[in-house]
């Protein structure tokens, strides 16, 4: 059941639409990413969320309210949501626990109930020991963990992020990504969580919306938006994407520009023979230098390229290299570093036909 | 954010509305009234009076005077604060803290209380320092009369550049060595970096700092009422003034005013512009490192310039002041026969209007500062916050004021709430409204830069676990905007005590400030008890800025160490 509905929601900043028609259903417990570069209305979409802005057309329904319309705003303080922000916005002035238990003091509980919710969410987030310091004597991490605990201390309905973990250093981000995640199978809280950053969509969403320009190009669970983009932008933002152009028959084979067919994912994607994109990840593609091991490989339904080694970047758990296809130009693959090849090597490079998926253009 | 969203779902939006309201009829009604009563008689709409201003020569004159002063004025400001700058923040000056300290103690006396101290000192006949010329030298005339357009013009200026002084030496402190350095690696000499790189990034700061001054001079009053009119000089104020004494002329009054209005207007524009340019705002970043420049050999000259001027504008008025306050006569030396404490008993205790005066003084500035820090601290949070359309507009009103000069806003109050519907005159209350429309500026500017420095998803957290507004505005930004606000209620405390210029004008006998008790007692020539409230003014001014400095580390002069 969708908790939160998002309806034909616009909002224009000056001239340009920051959001632009969207649409999106969010179900109860569920943990949703907005996914997008900066600048594509991702963040000013969750402040339409939070009430801090008001559409300027399009509505957002909370169980069937309507709490966000062109001429209704429920104020922020009256939504049961609680927030996590850029700038974790802890307040420097409040030790940890006054800072955990402020949400709590608009909710008329008794000492005790507070006491006892404080000292468990605490708990949850590794702070107790810390409760009487104040934010300056805490590290970013802990920041974060105090931020944390504040708005999952009032049982919010839903639960907001905007980019809660990125002023954080690489490490710790990732360490926080799981503990989000954690958390979120704990309180079962429907979660609305804005990045930029794909990697952190992916382990911590139940699905992600990935947002263009301020419209809504994709939603998905993460193995569908990443396995199958729809569009070029998706392939492109959501991890390394190959982009071989042809024209497409409608019964699966792509025909590259140099004559080559290739086997494609059609999905449904609709025929002609007019120009289509195809995505092909790197780490989709494997390389052989034998040509036994190729017409192997061909004899199973892969589509094989010929190429010459131009670059390889060793990186330990893999190897990065760049194939020059000479007529179809560069074709980049992640390949595992068990067998090397030399830059200048003649190769070939399989990839199995629901790994070559159509995206438009 | 529009006005529609804010009233369907806003409960605050009334305190918003009412502070901007009640801001823009402040500005609005007392400049609505000199306009109307400069142009409106009972004929309807006529430009006579502005034909009689300035056809009249006297009125002439004094516009003449005002011009030649206030450049003289601008132009020693320039150099003498600029050089000052330099040497405090880029040479290896000894004693800089002591020499911003004493650079702060001129910025805050009143420039009126300067002028009097300086005509004990260089009075034609008893000034001390002309005293001591002639038992010197045996010469019969005086060195130095102060009571003519040179040294009103030396007054002005002691009074004007430490103004100068806190804006460039926040310039100098930003512009960065790497500049210089980078032209030094790319083979220039000393000089050329200086004329090539220095000069050019600090040239805005230098002329806006020109303008700063100019504008200062222009809206003085005290100092010319005190030196110039025994010498039969008028400047634009001292003639407003004039036409407020019987038979008042209000209309005329009025019109004199404009031109003033105008010419402080067009010169906060020309400054702005040249304040926002590009070129300027490269140096805004906070820069690398700072060398401080070798002084070697002229280390001591450079010293002993600044303290000559220092005791110019510190020492020796502080010293004749005290002297007068603690002597009998103050003209004689301070000896056991001359000591006295009677000026503070007959001060405090004695003296008709003093009391009074003190009382209403302090109640004002108490006043003035607190509401005006409200309501200071309102708008800057409207305008910082965009509350609702043309929020930003709200800025403008707040700091309409330091194009308007005090006498200039009290010719507009006077006229405003003299008549029904709100008559204020004869109560302390239209100097309420005088000083808190004139301090908007300073309280709104240090309001808003608190609010800049907060950042607003702090509040947006409050908020979204449940808080409202106002609420959240208690709860987080308040108590972090704390130290700034206090600085706030402080600058407004300090400008109201020492205002002259608008209450010359709106006071009545019951209704008396300290300010106006100096100037009429000196008609009286009550030396001793005018050295005796000049120094509460001072000693309670410094308390506040060590208070201030004490609660928030701040420096008053907006500088960094």
């Amino acid at each position: 059941m969708a908790i939160v509905s998002i309806r034909a929601l616009t909002k224009r900043f000056a001239d340009t639409a920051a959001v632009n028609d969207l649409d999106l259903e969010i179900g109860d417990g569920e943990f949703v990413s907005l996914l997008g570069p900066s600048g594509c209305g991702k963040t000013t979409t969750l402040r339409l969320l939070a009430g801090f802005l008001q559409p300027d057309a399009g509505e957002i329904r909370v169980a069937g309210d309507v709490i966000s319309s062109a001429n209704l705003l429920v104020p922020p303080e009256r939504r049961n949501m609680s927030m996590i922000f850029q700038s974790y916005a802890v307040w420097p002035h409040m030790t940890v626990a006054q800072n955990v238990a402020y949400g709590l003091k608009f909710k008329r509980l008794s000492r005790h109930e507070v006491e006892q919710k404080l000292a468990k969410l605490l708990g949850v987030v590794h702070l107790a020991e810390l409760k009487d310091r104040y934010p300056a004597e805490l590290s970013g991490g802990q920041q974060q963990r105090v931020a944390l605990a504040r708005a999952l201390v009032v049982e919010p309905h839903i639960l907001l992020m905007d980019e809660p973990l990125s002023n954080l250093d690489a490490n710790l981000r990732e360490e926080m990504r799981f503990e989000i995640r954690r958390l979120h199978e704990e309180f079962k809280i429907t979660t609305v969580y804005v990045t930029h950053d794909q990697a952190e969509a992916m382990a911590t969403s139940d699905r992600i919306a990935v947002i263009d320009r301020g419209r809504m190009v994709q939603v998905g669970k993460p193995g569908e938006i990443f396995d199958r983009p729809k569009t070029r932008f998706v392939a492109e933002f959501v991890g390394k994407a190959n982009i071989l152009i042809g024209s497409y028959d409608g019964h699966g084979v792509l025909q590259l520009k140099d004559g080559t067919k290739i086997r494609v994912s059609a999905d449904g994607a609709s025929a002609g023979t007019t120009q289509v994109a195809v995505c092909l990840r790197p780490h989709n593609v494997v390389l052989v230098a034998d040509d036994i091991e190729a017409r192997k490989l061909a004899d199973q339904n892969y589509n094989i390229f010929r190429g010459t080694i131009r670059r390889s970047i060793y990186f330990g758990d893999s190897v990065d290299y760049m194939l020059d296809l000479s007529s179809e130009g560069m074709l980049r693959v992640v390949a595992p570093p068990n067998e090397l090849f030399a830059p200048g090597q003649q190769i070939y490079a399989a990839a199995r036909p629901d790994a070559c998926v159509i995206v438009r253009d | 954010m529009n006005w529609s969203a804010l009233r369907l779902s806003d409960p605050t939006l009334p305190v918003w509305v009412s502070a901007a309201l009640l801001l823009v009829f402040l500005m609005l009604f007392p400049l609505a009234a000199i306009f109307r009563t400069s142009l409106w008689d009972e004929h309807g709409l006529s430009l006579s009076r502005y034909v009689e201003v300035f056809s009249n020569e006297q009125f002439l004159k004094a516009i003449w005077n005002t011009l030649i002063i206030s450049i003289w004025v601008g132009v020693i400001s320039v150099v003498v604060g600029a050089l000052f700058a330099w040497l405090v923040t880029r040479t290896d000056l000894p004693w800089k803290k002591v020499i911003r300290a004493l650079v702060m103690a001129s910025f805050v006396t009143p420039p009126f209380l300067g002028a009097f101290a300086w005509t004990l000192l260089a009075g034609p006949n008893a000034g001390s320092l002309n005293k001591l010329y002639r038992a010197i030298t045996g010469a019969e005339n005086a060195l130095f009369n102060i009571f003519s357009m040179p040294g009103l013009i030396f007054v002005m200026a002691l009074y004007s550049f430490p103004f100068v002084f806190a804006m460039i030496a926040n310039v100098c402190e930003l512009i960065s060595s790497d500049l210089e350095d980078a032209a030094e690696i790319l083979g220039a000499n000393k000089w050329r970096i200086a004329v090539t790189v220095t000069l050019p990034l600090a040239l805005p700061a230098l002329l806006s700092g020109f303008i700063l001054a100019f504008l200062q001079s222009l809206s003085l009053f005290g100092a010319p009422a005190i030196l110039g009119l025994p010498a039969g000089l008028h400047t634009i104020t001292t003639q407003i003034w004039a036409l407020f004494q019987y038979p008042p002329r209000l209309d005329m009054a009025a019109a004199f005013s404009v031109p003033l209005l105008l010419a402080t207007m067009g010169l906060i524009a020309v400054q702005k512009r040249m304040l926002g340019r590009k070129g300027f705002s490269t140096v805004g970043g906070k820069g690398g490192q700072r060398r401080m420049i070798n002084l070697g050999r002229g280390r001591m000259a450079a010293l002993t310039f600044v303290l000559a001027i220092l005791s110019l504008s510190v020492f020796l008025p502080y010293w004749i002041l005290l002297k007068a306050a603690l002597s009998q006569a103050w003209a004689l030396p301070l000896t056991w026969d001359n000591f006295t404490l009677k000026n503070f008993s007959f001060a405090f205790f004695e003296y008709g209007d003093t009391q009074l005066a003190i009382y209403n003084t302090f109640k004002l500035g108490i006043l003035t500062a607190t509401i005006g820090t409200f309501l200071a601290t309102l708008i800057a949070y409207i305008t910082n916050r965009n509350l609702f359309i043309g929020a930003r507009y709200l800025t403008f009103f707040a700091l309409a004021p330091l194009v308007i000069p005090g006498i200039v806003l009290a010719v507009g109050l006077f006229i405003a709430y003299t008549r029904p519907p709100l008559v204020l005159y004869g109560t302390i209350w239209i100097m309420f409204v005088a000083f808190l429309t004139k301090e908007m500026p300073i309280g709104f500017s240090q309001a808003e830069s608190t609010f800049k420095s907060i950042h607003p998803e702090l509040e947006d957290a409050s908020r979204i676990l449940g808080a409202n507004r106002l609420l959240s505005l208690k709860q987080v930004t308040a108590p972090l905007a704390r130290s700034g606000l206090i600085a706030a209620w402080s600058f407004i405390f300090i400008g109201v005590i020492r205002e002259l210029s608008a209450a010359i004008l709106l006071f009545a006998p019951q209704s008396k400030v300290v300010s106006v008790v100096i100037f009429d007692l000196k008609e009286e020539g009550q030396v001793g008890v005018i050295a005796v409230l000049g120094i509460l003014l001072l000693l309670v001014s410094f308390a506040v800025i060590l208070t201030v400095h004490w609660l928030g580390g701040r420096d008053v002069m907006g500088t960094r160490e």
